[in-house]
């Protein structure tokens, strides 16, 4: 009866963490976008890329494969990821997938068949993007030539190479946000916080790869040993940055004291900020400075 | 008494040879932290000269300053002797002295460096021959998927003998956007 008991109990015990266990690994999933009946606009879903940073990770300025067709490598220090062909190609780009897929992805992060993303992809910002800006987006990604031909798989050190594990991470590092929340937000909170993904960079991560959002966007170490400035307001303010100085830096590269951009950032004003109109920067840059 | 004194003695000995080895030590730290030497030295003075007339032709770009075609000249001209062979002459191979900031792959990629460091020059020249055209206006904000430099390739762009004939701010992003390509490339942000 006892040894009965027992074996029950075990049983049971077993289950519970199978089951909590699969709930861990399933990830936390995402609401729904109601993203079917919107119209896209290309040109505004050209603009929405800038403004997001798709361009630097997913075109490759060093081939002439063209635009959203696999980007460089990019060194982190979980290893080398490629952004992937991301245009309309049936099979190596994006061409079988639905707006809802793509909504899907940015926002849950999340392929189609279910994969998890990793982090480098960074959803856990774009999750807050606007279901118009998805849908815009969409239709920019849509316009570009199809491709043929993916990018090299990610190149990653034991344990991050273990994509089962996402989901679990997911559950512990990602909120995924619905979109109501984002008419909440200021342009300028939108614009760092839902597309730019300042903090990916500029905000210390730890060793799993979480966002230390206690300490948002105190800098950080890039692999390589290069060093990410702190861009908090109190950081930038006491580094003699105006709002103008802002403005100007992220239009041209070049700082206040006249050095010029390297590292990520040169990517960041090249393939992104350079092209926001003046609007936009003066959003971000106040959002940044107060 | 003089086995006291004799200690005594030692210890100011000791003494004497521990302040100096610490001076010795943090004299070497110094010279490590702020003091570079030799090739290091002079390329990093060459940076920070151009990086100070940068600054002065930004400012006058962006109507910080009064724009003044002379000073516009003069600048560039000082930015353009730091380019080129004066430029890649200050990066023997394995010079990689702290505190250096340059990467390895200076010597993996020289052929690219060079080119850059060229470019630097021809595009600050260009300038300075453009500084008395007529002024751009803003033109920020004109990107569309598919167009765009940053976005096609970071070297593509006019040639310095059309830059000369352009306003002064193309060739200025031409020259910024040289920098910006090398220090992407070969330096260390630290």
């Amino acid at each position: 009866m006892t040894r009965r008991r027992l074996a029950l109990c075990a049983a049971a015990g077993l289950s519970v963490g199978a089951l909590f266990g699969l709930w861990l690994l399933a990830g936390p999933g995402a609401p729904d976008r109601a993203v079917a009946d919107l119209q896209g606009d290309v040109q505004r879903g050209a603009y929405v890329a800038r403004l997001a940073g798709c361009i630097p990770c997913h075109t490759n300025p060093d081939d002439d494969r063209g635009p959203l067709a696999g980007g460089p490598p990019i060194e982190t220090a979980f290893g080398t990821f490629y952004g992937p062909n991301i245009t309309p190609h049936e099979a190596d780009g994006v061409g079988a997938w639905s707006v809802e897929d793509f909504a899907r992805a940015l926002t849950a992060g999340e392929s189609p068949t279910g994969v998890h993303y990793y982090p480098a992809f960074p959803y856990t910002f774009y999750t807050r993007l606007s279901n118009q800006d998805i849908v815009d987006l969409w239709a920019a990604v849509n316009s570009v030539p199809a491709v043929a031909g993916a990018a090299p798989a990610h190149d990653l050190a034991f344990p991050y190479d273990q994509r089962w594990t996402l989901g679990a991470w997911k559950r512990a590092a990602f909120r995924p946000r619905d979109p109501a929340q984002a008419k909440d937000m200021s342009r300028g909170a939108y614009l760092a916080e839902a597309a730019a993904h300042c903090g990916a960079c500029h905000t210390p991560r730890d060793a799993l790869g979480r966002r230390d959002e206690a300490r948002r966007y105190e800098g950080a170490r890039e692999a390589g040993g290069g060093k990410v400035p702190a861009i908090t307001a109190e950081a930038l303010r006491e580094a003699g940055w105006s709002a103008d100085d802002l403005i100007y830096a992220l239009q041209s590269g070049i700082t206040p004291d006249g050095d010029v951009f390297g590292g990520s950032m040169a990517d960041v004003v090249n393939g992104g900020t350079q092209f926001w109109s003046r609007d936009d920067l003066s959003a971000l840059a106040d959002y940044l400075l107060n | 008494m003089t086995q006291r004194r004799r200690q005594a003695s030692y210890a100011v000995l000791w003494a004497g040879a521990a302040l100096l080895a610490g001076a010795l030590g943090s004299a070497g730290l110094v010279a490590a932290h702020t003091g570079a030497s030799g090739v290091v030295k002079e390329r990093m003075d060459q940076m920070k000269d151009a990086g100070d007339a940068t600054k002065a032709l930004a400012d006058m770009m962006r109507g910080k300053s009064a724009y003044d075609a002379a000073a516009v000249r003069r600048l560039a001209d000082r930015i353009a002797g730091h380019g080129g062979d004066a430029l890649t002459e200050n990066f023997p191979e394995g010079s990689l002295d702290p505190p250096t900031e340059a990467r390895p792959e200076i010597w993996e990629n020289w052929s690219r460096f060079e080119d850059l460091a060229h470019r630097m020059e021809a595009y600050a020249r260009a300038l300075a021959k453009a500084a008395d055209n007529p002024r751009a206006g803003d033109q920020a904000g004109s990107g569309m998927m598919g167009q765009g430099g940053g976005m096609m390739g970071g070297d593509a762009g006019p040639p310095p003998e059309r830059l000369a004939k352009a306003p002064p701010e193309a060739a200025f992003r031409r020259l910024t956007q040289t920098c910006s390509a090398c220090h992407k490339s070969f330096r260390v942000d630290k």
